[in-house]
């Protein structure tokens, strides 16, 4: 992978350049929390932002989007309007990162999505280093780094961003800025080595994934799930700020009277007491405690058997939306402590 | 009336004598100039008046604000297609720093070195105004 290094105090200017490759977005202040947004102005971007409120998949998944209009003559005709929009999500982190390529699995797997495999693919992005807060825990979920999924990462190292070039695409955008960057040097990489043990030691929250499907599987009728689904509101927040939830609903919006309307997909989660319901009135997880408990199941047993590695990234996110304070690596942490007991 | 007198040109910069001068220069040249010191105040007033062209100025309370507002107006869908010629000394004081004017988001736009050749700037303005005009856009 080729790197350069970016002075800092030039920053500005290369996201000027950057402009140039579609609209930049990076993570702006909103009432103390921050967010993804169009960037009207440097000094609005805030790169020590610790998350944002919702991920970058809101980028290639939106929360709602219509996905063809029907006619009773015409029949279907997909929308496929904004799909080739260019944008620059500037100043992912690494989780995130981690986040988009969980997703690249699910909808350019199997079954591809035209509708996301579009926004992703007009879709640029520049990550940057971060200082992992007290509800991080992307490393113990191997998500701390990335080695794809990204066209430059930027890391701090002083005056200057030590940046992996990992496309063509983050190549052209170093082509575009001139001679902003520079090579880097043996000392540079030495801080870079410096900076990330660092990091490493930073983490305060740690969960070990090792061995975690088969607890699950051992500890399927646990007390912990009935437990957890009395304190679970249902709410759903957990799901809409996970940068790997991808459940969604398809409706046809039909109005009286008219032969026509839009197929929308919006967000789901499967916490929602009917995301189980089928029709004829069955509903497969009509209990709380079989909710929460199969939100856990696909994320760390269901993702590992489907892609070889949890649907976690570790960002914490869910554990900051929770309104009853559900923290998953108390979770995960108390079934493996129910399994030592166990095992004695 | 000659045709330059029904156009107007935002002018938008920090630097008031460069605002005199070159807002001098236009009317002098029959154009209606508009005048803003930074990129707010130049956004919204091409906002409320809709000029059919915009001068702006790269490095004003930041160093890149003449960039994102020219983002920002090209988001307003009104503005979208408005030429925006960029002045600035941006090439003098930033070694090696170059935009492509030909990359999408200045697709109608040129990019103008200061200090300003004052009548090569009027034709450019003319071309781009009669060419706009020829096409059925202005």
């Amino acid at each position: 992978m080729k790197i350069l290094k970016l002075p800092k105090n030039k920053l500005d200017f290369f996201t000027s350049v950057v402009q140039q490759f579609g609209e930049v977005h990076a993570p702006v202040e909103q009432n103390g929390q921050f967010a993804f947004q169009p960037v009207r102005r440097w000094s609005e971007v805030r790169l020590d932002y610790n998350r944002t409120i919702l991920p970058p998949k809101k980028y290639v998944l939106p929360p709602r989007e219509t996905l063809l209009q029907y006619a009773g003559d015409a029949g279907y005709v997909p929308v496929m309007e904004g799909l080739d929009k260019k944008i620059v999500l500037f100043g992912v982190h690494a989780c995130d990162v981690y986040g988009l390529n969980l997703l690249d699995l699910v909808f350019a797997g199997a079954y591809r999505d035209p509708y996301y495999q579009a926004r992703r693919r007009n879709t640029a992005i520049i990550g940057i280093e971060c200082t992992p807060d007290e509800h991080c825990f992307c490393r113990s979920m191997r998500a701390d780094f990335v080695e794809q999924g990204f066209d430059l990462f930027l890391f701090d190292i002083g005056d200057y961003y030590f940046t992996l070039v990992g496309t063509a695409l983050g190549d052209d955008m170093v082509l575009a800025t001139g001679p902003l960057f520079e090579p880097v040097s043996h000392q540079d990489v030495e801080e870079y080595k410096r900076r990330s043990a660092r990091k490493r030691e930073a983490f305060r929250l740690h969960v070990e994934i090792r061995d975690l499907p088969e607890i699950f599987e051992m500890e399927y009728s646990s007390d912990i799930w009935q437990g957890l689904g009395e304190r679970c509101l249902s709410c759903g927040s957990c799901s809409m700020v996970c940068p790997t939830c991808y459940c969604y609903e398809v409706a046809d919006e039909v109005q009286l009277g008219s032969r026509e309307g839009p197929r929308t997909r919006t967000w789901d989660s499967c916490l929602f007491a009917t995301h189980a319901l089928v029709a004829g009135g069955e509903n497969f997880r009509k209990a709380r405690p079989s909710r929460v408990k199969f939100r856990f199941y696909h994320k760390q047993r269901g993702f590992v058997a489907e892609y070889g590695r949890p649907g976690c990234v570790g960002c914490g996110r869910c554990i900051v939306a929770c309104p009853v304070k559900i923290d998953v690596v108390e979770v995960l942490n108390q079934l493996r402590s129910v399994q030592n007991v166990a095992s004695r | 009336m000659s045709l330059e007198s029904k156009k107007k040109i935002l002018v938008v910069d920090d630097d008031a004598d460069f605002v005199e001068s070159v807002s001098l220069f236009l009317e002098h040249n029959d154009f209606t100039v508009l005048k803003a010191r930074d990129g707010s105040q130049g956004l919204k007033l091409a906002r409320m008046e809709k000029p059919d062209l915009i001068l702006m100025d790269v490095m004003m309370n930041e160093r890149t604000e003449g960039f994102f507002t020219v983002q920002e107006m090209r988001r307003t869908p009104e503005l979208a297609a408005t030429p925006i010629f960029i002045l600035s000394a941006l090439y003098e004081t930033q070694a090696g720093f170059r935009v492509k004017p030909q990359s999408s988001w200045l697709a109608h736009d040129e990019f103008v070195a200061k200090p300003v050749d004052m009548q090569a700037l009027l034709e450019k303005i003319r071309a781009r105004l009669g060419a706009r005009q020829a096409a059925g856009e202005g």
